[in-house]
């Protein structure tokens, strides 16, 4: 019988993990509770890996000495943990009240247009990811929207063409 | 009015050590630490009429007073830098633009209440803020400023920065503790509160973080003249984020106390395009909102209160008279009912309930008695949870109905084509 395909076919394997283990040891000493180090590893291995897997949840609970099953319980409470893979550029776009005022429906119209994906979808050549967001608090430049690390402000269609097309 | 707070937020460079510096940064902890007594800061404090400046508005010295006399355990210092109501934005630019202002707060604070290890929880999507501090206390500890001899006064202070995971209910503060100890952000049954039980069990102040900015400018000139910039019971400026339908949406440093009516209209160049005003939510969407009519009101905690709403985060979100209320209420309830964390039931089934009959109005299938259904919802949500999200998310479903309610009226009966999108409308 042939095995079916498992999560760890994607995975890049445990060696990624415990390439991770030193960093994991210098988190895990800085809070006064090893469970503390839950957040900050989950996105250690996040950032690494691009997404959450489950051998991600095991080896975040093996350093902060939890059951898996309370990590799983974070992963899936918190919007920011993927639990698969997103897209190169992950694009968090703002809903917030003062967004919505300076126009973001029609912004947001545009960009899903622009890159025929719907909220959640990443583009099929996996360069980009969508999340309509909640307020991410840089209401003075509405519409705005977050491309990775960055926060890009007083959106237009043309700048939006500018920030995206400039992506490797 | 000269700048405080906000002194350093157009310097280039302010968050690197050197710059800081320059501009004065620790000198004032320095002082404190070294020739200080903690009682003499927390006194200052109090003289203050300092007050929370993340929405509750408790005054910051009765907060720290809280704290357990001849406790045996750790005493830990939490910032929240959780920022995450709509509408405000003002923390960010001290995060990003001044981290040295807040840490230098933090230092002072952590002295005072004899806390010896502090945790800034900032949430996670500020990613170049948190670079930026993260460099900012790097540079400290590299310094001398933070660690085993803070300042040199002999005094141990170690500071750790925590990024949240993207969730609006870890800025209520014991829904913090539990997300920083590493689980859900779950808010916590109160008392204890968390001056006596917070985290891991210690006894635990929670500030936020332009709040034990004003710390160290206290601290310089004295409580006298913190207080003489604000009102009688609340001292100081503070940052208001302005936003929504104005011509310069900002962060502008202003007394409490100031004019809604002029932070609109002379601050922020008035309504956008000339257009006339219809509403203002002046608080975060927490707060109930306002009519043009109401906007005549003062900035403060008790002004607010009196005028039926809330100075909460001090989020001012201004509408024209183009702004489609129930537009606006199904954004609203899209925000409580996605960020409630489900604990407790009339809040995950009232946002929820909440939401779809919201949902029906907006996209045309609403029925007159969805109005008072509504209502009654959020009646019973109102008080009856854990924590106050329950209470916020009621607040504008109660008074965008309670003030706009013809307009909703139309909405249903006439259809939405009418109000959706007028001409001129972003």
């Amino acid at each position: 019988m042939t095995a079916l395909p498992t999560a760890d076919s994607r995975f890049r394997g445990n060696d990624t993990l415990s390439a991770l283990d030193h960093e994991a040891q210098k988190i895990v000493a800085k809070y006064d509770e090893k469970r503390a180090a839950v957040l900050p590893l989950l996105h250690l291995a996040q950032d690494t890996i691009g997404y959450v897997t489950p051998e991600a949840m095991e080896w975040t609970a093996k350093w902060s000495e939890v059951p898996v099953v309370h990590v799983r319980e974070v992963v899936t409470f918190y919007s920011m943990y993927h639990q698969k893979p997103v897209g190169k550029h992950h694009i968090r776009f703002c809903t917030g009240t003062s967004c919505v005022l300076r126009g973001c429906e029609s912004q947001l119209n545009y960009l899903k247009k622009k890159l025929k994906i719907e909220n959640g979808d990443v583009t099929p050549d996996g360069k980009f990811s969508l999340e309509e967001a909640e307020c991410l608090c840089n209401c003075e430049g509405a519409p705005m929207m977050q491309v990775d690390k960055d926060y890009h402000v007083d959106l237009t269609e043309k700048k939006t063409d500018e920030i995206l097309d400039g992506l490797k | 009015m000269e700048a405080i707070l906000s002194r350093n937020f157009n310097i280039s460079n302010a968050w690197k050590l050197s710059v800081a510096e320059e501009r004065g940064a620790y000198q004032t902890a320095k002082k404190v630490l070294t020739s200080s007594k903690p009682e003499e800061v927390l006194a200052a404090v109090m003289a203050s009429n300092l007050r929370g400046l993340g929405g509750a508005g408790f005054p910051t010295g009765k907060k720290w007073s809280f704290l357990p006399k001849n406790n045996p355990k750790p005493v830990y210092l939490v910032i929240n830098a959780d920022e995450g109501e709509p509408g405000t934005c003002k923390d960010r630019y001290i995060l990003e633009r001044d981290p040295h202002q807040m840490i230098e707060g933090i230092i002072i604070s952590a002295f005072a209440i004899n806390s010896h290890k502090a945790y800034v929880y900032i949430r996670g999507e500020y990613v170049r803020p948190y670079e930026n501090l993260q460099a900012a206390v790097d540079e400290a500890y590299t310094k001398g400023y933070l660690g085993k001899n803070a300042l040199g006064s002999g005094y141990a202070i170690d500071l750790v920065v925590h990024r949240g995971a993207g969730a609006y209910i870890c800025g209520e503060e014991t829904a913090l503790l539990n997300s920083l100890e590493g689980g859900r952000g779950l808010p916590r049954l109160k008392p204890p509160f968390p001056a006596i039980v917070g985290l891991f069990g210690c006894p635990t102040i929670i500030n936020n973080v332009e709040t034990v900015a004003c710390v160290p400018h206290i601290m310089k000139n004295g409580a006298e003249w913190f207080a003489a910039l604000g009102i009688p019971g609340c001292g100081g400026t503070h940052l208001f984020s302005i936003s929504g339908h104005v011509e310069k949406p900002g962060v502008y440093e202003l007394p409490m106390g100031v004019s809604l009516k002029d932070i609109i209209y002379k601050n922020a160049g008035g309504i956008l395009g000339g257009r006339q005003l219809k509403a203002v939510i002046p608080g975060g969407i927490s707060a109930k909102i306002l009519t043009a009519a109401e906007v005549d009101v003062k900035m403060d905690y008790d002004s607010l209160k009196n005028a039926g709403t809330m100075l909460g985060s001090a989020g001012i979100m201004v509408m024209d008279e183009t702004t489609c209320m129930v537009k606006m209420l199904y954004y609203a309830t899209k925000f409580f009912a996605h960020e409630s964390c489900g604990q407790c039931s009339p809040c995950r089934e009232g946002t929820g309930w909440a939401h779809k009959i919201v949902t029906r109005i907006y996209s045309g299938h609403g029925k007159i008695e969805d109005l008072d259904e509504l209502l009654r919802i959020a009646r019973n949500m109102e008080r009856r949870t854990i924590c106050v999200f329950a209470d916020a998310a009621a607040w504008p479903i109660l008074s965008y109905i309670g003030k706009f309610r013809t307009e909703f009226e139309q909405f249903i009966t006439q259809g939405k084509a009418a109000l959706l999108e007028p001409a001129g409308a972003h």
